[in-house]
């Protein structure tokens, strides 16, 4: 259990010391999934502890961003003048890039075969 | 009163009981897109501040634990990756290319919808993560110089609209492949995209998680691009 905790801090640690001397503009924590990755492809073996542990937090992890989201008690002004621009841009965004991602895998999908079905 | 309310515990006891109460009412729903329990407990919290007048870098401070929790969880994404490599190697063109063209069509549908209404840079930088799972959007906004705040509130719309109007979208194109319907849902709706495609299908529910884990990436990784560039 502790293991697999320092394991995440460990990768997340290493990612944002790479982030902040490479100077990289990607969050730290993502470079630490990058890294957790290359590990176990370096290491590829079950992991039973950590899969219990990363799947804690992400079911619980609607509950880690209410102290940023209660931020908004903060930006008032902000919202009163460009509230309805975001809410048009997200509506119009979320449903083009539905339509777009779906449209791109069926048209790859029948064009590609999948790897296992090829000749 | 005020000496209870500056008690450092405080506001991290007050959020998770809320926190617990929204949840409850979010079950009694069926998990409804609108009942999300951030969706309930934020304006209850928000309240709770202003009724208080408790300023918010104090409550930052008292709820920093749930805050510090984000970037463990964000690394923990890649233990359901490394789970589908499989399914990743074998589709490894079709998933790479609805990737890369649903992530683009996400970063830059936001920010030039929001640049024609004449949005200050700090906004565009907190929509344009908004098609990724909300830690992950927090943390890039806040490299991008968005507003956190902003960013979750703007990320949780996107999945909550994406999760209610994908189903019809998909039946009206006519579209029954649940591979691609949910990569997509899962690109462009993230965790509640994902959440909802468990609903309606297992296959779904599969590509969806690994949508929205492939896009944490993507778009982190086009928006630095994009940083490093301007």
């Amino acid at each position: 259990m502790i293991g697999a905790i320092a394991l995440l801090c460990l990768c997340q640690l290493a990612g944002e010391i790479i982030h902040r001397l490479s100077g990289l503009p990607l969050p730290g924590p993502v470079i630490g999934m990058v890294l957790l990755l290359g590990w176990f492809a370096l290491m590829p073996r079950e992991r039973p502890t950590l899969s219990a542990v990363t799947g804690w937090l992400t079911a619980h992890l609607s509950i880690m961003f209410v102290p940023a989201a209660v931020g908004l008690v903060e930006q008032g002004p902000l919202l009163a003048r460009y509230g309805p621009a975001l809410v048009v841009a997200t509506m119009i965004s979320t449903l083009l890039t539905l339509i777009v991602a779906v449209t791109v895998f069926r048209l790859a999908a029948r064009r590609i075969p999948a790897k296992d079905e090829a000749p | 009163m005020s000496a209870i309310l500056a008690i450092p515990i405080f506001w991290l006891v007050a959020t998770l009981i809320v926190f617990e109460g929204a949840d409850i009412l979010s079950r009694r729903s069926g998990r409804h897109p609108l009942c999300h329990p951030v969706l309930l407990a934020t304006p209850a919290l928000i309240g709770l501040l202003l009724a208080t007048g408790t300023p918010y870098p104090a409550y930052r401070e008292s709820t920093a634990l749930l805050n510090f929790l984000l970037g463990p969880a964000v690394v923990g994404l890649a233990v359901p990756i490394w789970k589908q490599r499989r399914l990743i190697r074998r589709l490894a063109k079709p998933l790479a290319l609805a990737l890369l063209a649903g992530a683009a069509t996400a970063i830059t549908s936001v920010v030039s919808i929001l640049w024609l209404f004449g949005a200050p840079p700090e906004i565009l930088a907190s929509a344009a993560p908004r098609a990724t799972t909300t830690p992950v959007a927090i943390e890039m906004a806040a490299q991008l110089g968005g507003i956190p705040a902003l960013t979750t509130a703007i990320v949780l719309c996107s999945g909550i609209l994406g999760a209610m109007i994908a189903t019809p979208i998909f039946d009206a194109l006519k579209i029954s492949d649940f591979r691609a319907r949910g990569f997509s849902v899962g690109i462009s709706a993230h965790g509640l995209g994902a959440a909802r495609a468990f609903q309606v299908n297992s296959t779904a529910g599969a590509f969806a998680s690994l949508g929205m884990a492939l896009n944490a990436v993507a778009t982190c990784v086009m928006l630095s691009l994009i940083a490093l560039l301007v």
